[in-house]
């Protein structure tokens, strides 16, 4: 008997365990360095805890024709966050692998006018991602296209 | 026995304890980022796409653009205007018919809702579709209303003008450079009630086809041809689109000519300030039956009023909270046009700007042109 209720808490937590291994090995493939469709940016996915990031690693036009400096977050509407440089910036934060090669529960940044959308994101093959910022609703969004990049040695 | 057991369970609850500090502290991730890290940026100035058939393309936006509007409420009021209603007239003689008699009605103001919304069907890279409805009216209050006369005067001021009816755009990125845009819409406009709308004989089209270029993210031009009813009666015409933002960001222009032309100056990504004038107008058919309590009944004349007018404008458009903006305008309403036409069953006259045709009007009104004020909440988009 005691050995019936071992291999049962091991097969239970085992089968856990996998599904765990596998939930992280599907999310993880959100990892990499990915262009949106207007080319002006390169983000790279990184995995911070349980949850992914996106930061800024090249922006088309960095310096700002104002300053002649590197661009920054000056559309932040923080005034404490308007001298953050673009690059490196994190502008897909706190995204959740919820299955079936969907990351949610997450938010996107647009430096251009410094707003916050809720966003999710749909991995349509394993290199294109569906990125849909909304305004409360999904309904009220707009989908972007990003394509997985790979730095040439 | 009993201490031992104590420590042990003070023990397993520091580890507990620690552990969760340690998960807390993982936890905070450094929402901002910013290139304070050791990251070697240089190193993704050289990559390729994974895959080799992607393509890139280009936006609807460029960068310093007004935000698109989602959902719209607001309300227009035009002030004090004197309005000169002509008699009716034969189309083939021009000379008077009916029971019109010309008048003159002082137009105390004018004013009515405006609603309207674009809701993003299908918002991809390679495709953008939106469908929209819209609701507009204007109410007519006037001075010495009882006194007037002339049933067109009669026939606004107890029923106003509506138009109502809905939209699709559809831009289509051919490449990263260039793109296509393509408008349509149908809109029922006149005198009728909400209650018992007009038939669908009498919806007017509008369209408008654009082929053009982003050759940057400051700039979008394009060239292309439209059916509109904005000077009141249909028209075919050529139209061209001019946005551009300079490189400080905080000047700019919207443009698409004739129906509207704007120069932006932006305080910041928040507050805009725009300059310039909107073509307004649409072929309001009289439908509605008044009788007995009126003189006329407007249905058996086929009339429509072919309202054309530029608002000479000042906007100022800025973020109330979030993705909720508002939009003030204050500016000179100028009568283009607000002549009337006999169209049995709607069939349309179409004069081409007087090469097709010189139908005369049935009527010549004249307006003056007043201040006008609007003011609008929307919701914006991504």
């Amino acid at each position: 008997m005691k050995k019936f209720i071992v291999a049962l808490v091991v097969i239970l937590f085992g089968g856990l365990f996998s599904g765990f291994v596998q939930d992280t090995k599907d999310g993880d493939r959100l990892l990499g360095v990915w262009e949106p469709s207007n080319g002006r940016a390169r983000v790279k996915v990184e995995k911070i805890g349980s949850k992914y990031y996106g930061k800024i690693v090249w922006l088309k036009e960095p310096i700002d024709p104002e300053t002649n400096q590197p661009k920054t977050d000056k559309n932040n509407p923080d005034p404490g966050l308007r001298n953050v440089p673009l690059k490196g910036y994190r502008m897909l934060k706190d995204f959740v692998y919820k299955g079936k090669d969907e990351w949610a529960d997450g938010t996107i940044y647009d430096p251009l006018n410094g707003s916050t959308y809720s966003c999710t994101i749909k991995m349509t093959d394993e290199n294109t991602l569906e990125i849909r910022g909304y305004i409360g609703v999904s309904a009220l969004g707009r989908t972007d296209i990003w394509k997985r990049l790979v730095v040439k040695k | 026995m009993l201490k031992r057991y104590s420590v042990s369970i003070t023990r397993t609850w520091c580890v507990a304890l620690l552990a969760l500090s340690c998960f807390s502290l993982h936890a905070q991730v450094d929402t901002t980022g910013g290139a304070g890290d050791d990251e070697d940026y240089s190193q993704y100035d050289n990559v390729g796409f994974a895959d080799d058939g992607a393509k890139r393309f280009c936006s609807p936006k460029i960068e310093g653009l007004s935000p698109a509007k989602l959902i719209s409420v607001g309300y227009d009021y035009q002030m004090g205007y004197q309005m000169i209603a002509d008699s009716l007239r034969t189309q083939s003689t021009f000379a008077p018919w009916g029971n019109f008699n010309p008048d003159t009605g002082e137009v105390a103001y004018s004013h009515g809702l405006r609603l309207a919304c674009n809701i993003p069907v299908v918002s991809k890279t390679s495709l953008v579709w939106q469908l929209g409805a819209n609701y507009w009216e204007q109410q007519y209050e006037f001075k010495d209303g009882n006194s007037l006369s002339n049933p067109m005067l009669t026939a606004l001021r107890d029923n106003g003008l509506r138009t109502m009816g809905i939209n699709t755009t559809v831009f289509k990125p051919l490449n990263d450079k260039q793109f296509l845009l393509f408008q349509g819409s149908a809109d029922m406009s006149g005198d009728f009630q909400l209650s018992k709308l007009m038939p669908a004989k009498y919806l007017k089209y509008s369209a408008a086809a654009i082929w053009g270029k982003r050759p940057t993210e400051r700039k979008q031009w394009g060239i292309g041809v439209a059916r509109t009813y904005r000077v009141g009666e249909l028209n075919y015409i050529p139209i061209v689109l001019y946005n551009w933002t300079d490189a400080s960001n905080k000047w700019g222009t919207e443009i698409l000519f004739p129906a509207r032309a704007h120069v932006r100056r932006t305080i910041n990504s928040r507050n805009m300030l725009f300059a310039g004038y909107e073509l307004e107008g649409q072929s309001y058919r009289l439908y509605r039956n008044n009788e007995p309590s009126a003189n006329y009944d407007m249905r058996r004349e086929d009339l429509e009023i072919r309202r054309g007018e530029i608002r000479l404008r000042l906007m100022y458009e800025f973020s109330l909270k979030g993705f909720v903006w508002v939009s003030v305008q204050a500016g000179y309403r100028i009568n283009y046009r607000y002549d009337v036409d006999r169209l049995a069953d709607g069939a349309e006259i179409y004069r081409g700007f007087g090469l097709v045709s010189d139908a005369p009007y049935v009527m010549v009104n004249q307006l003056t042109n007043p201040l006008y004020f609007n003011i609008s909440l929307n919701l914006v988009s991504p």
